[in-house]
């Protein structure tokens, strides 16, 4: 009889568990491994001959020797650079005794890993690479360290006059620098010099020039222009991107979320009519389809970040190589020109132990040094220092260059708002902006919408 | 002592010894299940923000389970997802019914073909997102090349257009989980007895009829079992949306696991989420007792 009893229960458990498990899983922590879409991923480098860094670089070796056996673990995105940190990490392994060991993440994935490290202190990162956007959310919540008290003590050989000023906000937030800037990324806009010529019209320089380029350079299968219309991310930057150009902003003038005015409902239907003259597929564009539909031939023109300029020329993954030219992001008729700027930081884990900090800051300063910058920039980084973007042999091989010195030195890096909301931003304008494309909502119920999700969602 | 010790141990083995046996899976049961649903129904209960600096956790009571009836999302969401269970486990029994029909009996071509049918299943969801993704893409996928040459208009793509971007996903969950119930529905068929059969050949039943009056009704429990899984699974689609989609365009495909996805892992907004996920565990479980009681019923 007792048996009896103990059997049912044991077999009510059995069910509880066994439905508990199947259904149990459903929370929300099953955040998927693989890193899905990373912007502008083509990471395969146009491989280039370049000689050793000169090795003079580093601190005296006193001061390195307290450093050997210890290890440091970078995450750094899956961006172009990523080949540049593949090819210097050794050379500061061999220089120092300092180990590194990179762990290479797609956008979303990174986010959320370092999300996860910072909140549970489980400094399982030391260094990492800090989207110039995430910036303020760091800050607010102290995931990293302030880097200011080592620039001071180190001013004497970082240089720092010579980093652009706008290069900066890779990092910075209230005074303070919660990241070093890394890579800087002009917003620039890539045309196809042939289609041009032969339709006999000049690279636009205005908005509404842009606009009437892309009109008459749609002609059956060639587009006039490619965009960013994926739900997510995406569509929110490239909007936001817009937003820049015609003056637009999402914040108000007292830094409050405000994305429903008129200048921002007007620059939305705008960006509605770009999409009208890009391919059909665009409302479904991520980073790496709106290069595809560049590289292989399908539009004429695309707005972008400066660091995949070099891949147009590489026959491996273009077919458009010798037919492109670049040109300032141009913004809307009788506006001063501002240019927007993103890019990367590097940030250490304040969670991390204080030699691992010191031994990180050692690598901050190897890699953003005057001659490690060099290298870095010929393998594939980006520049953030005046004396880089001048350089004589740099130029030679990059002849956009000086073009990316002036967008830099009217830099805006603030368009997308380096708050600690930024991603509920990004996420509510990810989703209605799409909907306005694809005609779900009209331009200003979309920013309603997206306004009244972000109100939601911040307290 | 140690005599005694061991006596009495071995005596408790023998009396209890399902107890020995069961402790194992238990523990492990409640580290990996029982424990996270209730640290999960208890920070429902509290405002509770992963990314805040203090990590305060203030009791709100049920605010975050009232908060889902006024959350616009939440409305869309349910609906899609039920679009979403209906439409692939409907299909899905059907085609996978008549392919375990077609690929019953015992030929060489039968058993090649089945084995090729378990493909897609073992491949992982994200992967098989990401594929159909480029398949679908309406500049560079196959699927729209061949449709534009047959003079469709495909428009911003599947994916990209509000009325079919939820047939297309669901059509990428048919293809990758009717092999599934193909597979449980074989083992169902194979398990029948011969005996009725024989008897209604007898009596002059054609093949037809066998099929309606002795086949469905003795592979009732395996269809329980195909159908329950199924469904479970469907509501808590997660990955194929996340690779194709994203809940998009607009909000056509955003599924509740999905919207609990973006308030856990995009606002972080984590007592919110886990009230989320219990509604959601609370659906699936009432819908699984209601089918486990109806077959049950009809069993007998």
């Amino acid at each position: 009889m007792r048996n009896k009893l103990i059997q049912k229960i044991m077999y009510s458990c059995l069910l509880l568990v066994m439905v508990v498990g199947m259904v149990g899983c459903s929370t929300p922590t099953a955040a998927p491994t693989e890193a899905v879409v990373a912007p502008t991923t083509e990471a395969a480098a146009p491989t280039k001959e370049a000689a050793a860094p000169t090795k003079e670089v580093a601190a005296p070796v006193e001061d390195v020797k307290k450093f050997d056996g210890v290890e440091l673990t970078l995450a750094s995105m899956t961006d172009q650079y990523v080949s540049a940190f593949r090819y210097l990490i050794p050379l500061f392994e061999e220089e120092t005794g300092i180990k590194v060991v990179m762990d290479e993440l797609g956008y979303v994935d990174l986010y959320q890993k370092l999300t996860a490290d910072f909140v549970g202190k489980t400094a399982q990162y030391d260094l990492m690479t800090v989207d110039i956007v995430w910036s303020g959310e760091y800050a607010t919540n102290g995931y990293t360290l302030p880097l200011n008290d080592f620039m001071a003590r180190d001013a004497a050989v970082t240089n720092e006059a010579d980093i652009m000023p706008v290069a900066w906000t890779l990092g910075e937030y209230e005074g303070k620098q919660w990241a070093y800037p890394l890579a800087g990324y002009a917003n620039v806009l890539n045309y196809r010099k042939d289609l041009f010529e032969a339709a006999g019209i000049t690279p636009p320089t205005t908005q509404e020039e842009l606009l009437a380029a892309v009109k008459q350079l749609t002609v059956g299968d060639q587009y006039g222009i490619a965009l960013l219309g994926a739900k997510g991310s995406a569509v929110a930057q490239d909007y936001m991107s817009f937003l820049q150009q015609h003056g637009g902003s999402v914040l108000d003038e007292s830094g409050k979320v405000a994305l429903v005015t008129p200048k921002n409902i007007e620059t939305l239907e705008f960006f509605g009519e770009l999409f009208k003259y890009a391919p059909p597929g665009s409302t479904d564009y991520w980073w790496d389809q709106r290069e595809t539909a560049f590289r292989n031939g399908t539009v004429a023109m695309m707005e972008g970040w400066s660091i995949a300029r070099a891949g147009y020329e590489n026959p491996e993954m273009s077919s458009i190589v010798g037919k492109v030219d670049v040109t300032a992001a141009p913004v809307s008729a009788g506006m001063e020109p501002k240019y927007g700027f993103g890019g990367w930081g590097i940030g250490i884990n304040a969670s991390s132990d204080p030699q691992k900090q010191e031994a990180a800051w050692e690598f901050i300063k190897w890699i953003t040094s005057v001659d490690i910058q060099k290298e870095w920039v010929k393998h594939d980084g980006a520049p953030i220092r005046r004396s880089t973007l001048e350089d004589p042999e740099l130029v030679a091989m990059y002849p956009w260059f000086p073009l990316m010195l002036n967008s830099f030195e009217n830099g805006d890096g603030d368009y997308r708002p380096r708050i600690p909301t930024y991603s509920i931003i990004e996420n509510a304008l990810g989703t209605y902006v799409n909907a306005f494309l694809v005609g779900q909502e009209t331009a200003e119920s979309a920013l309603t919408k997206a306004q009244e999700q972000v109100v939601a969602n911040t307290k | 002592m140690n005599q005694a010790l061991g006596k009495s141990i071995n005596r408790v083995l023998q009396s209890k010894s399902y107890v020995v046996l069961l402790l194992p899976l238990l523990i492990f049961v409640t580290l990996i299940a029982i424990y996270p649903l209730f640290f999960s129904l208890r920070i429902s209960l509290f405002d509770y923000r992963l990314t805040d600096p203090n990590q305060t956790q203030t009791f709100v009571g049920i605010q975050n389970y009232l908060r889902a009836f006024k959350d616009p999302v939440i409305f869309i969401s349910l609906k899609n997802t039920l679009i979403f269970v209906l439409g692939t486990v409907v299909s899905e029994l059907i085609l996978g019914l008549g392919l375990a029909l077609l690929f019953a009996p015992e030929t060489r071509i039968a058993r090649f073909v089945r084995s090729f049918l378990l493909i897609p299943m073992a491949l992982p969801p994200l992967v098989v997102g990401l594929v159909w993704k480029s398949l679908y893409n309406a500049d560079f996928g196959v699927i729209p090349y061949y449709l534009k040459a047959l003079g469709i208009n495909v428009g911003r793509g599947p994916l990209g257009e509000l009325n079919f971007a939820m047939p297309a996903v669901i059509l990428i969950d048919i293809w990758q989980w009717t092999p599934l119930i193909m597979v449980i529905l074989l083992a169902g068929l194979k398990s029948l007895p011969n005996e009725p059969y024989e008897a209604a050949y007898v009596d002059g039943a054609s093949r037809w009829q066998s099929f309606i009056y002795i086949t469905l009704p003795l592979l009732k429990p395996t269809f329980l079992i195909a159908f329950l899984t199924r469904t479970i699974q469907s509501f808590k689609v997660f990955d194929t949306i996340y690779a194709t989609t994203s809940g998009g365009p607009g909000q056509a495909t955003t599924v509740l696991n999905f919207h609990i996805y973006t308030v856990g892992m995009t606002f972080f907004d984590m007592g919110y989420a886990a009230a989320l996920a219990n509604i959601l565990l609370i659906v699936v479980a009432v819908i699984s007792i209601i089918y486990i009681m109806v077959m049950s019923r009809q069993q007998y």
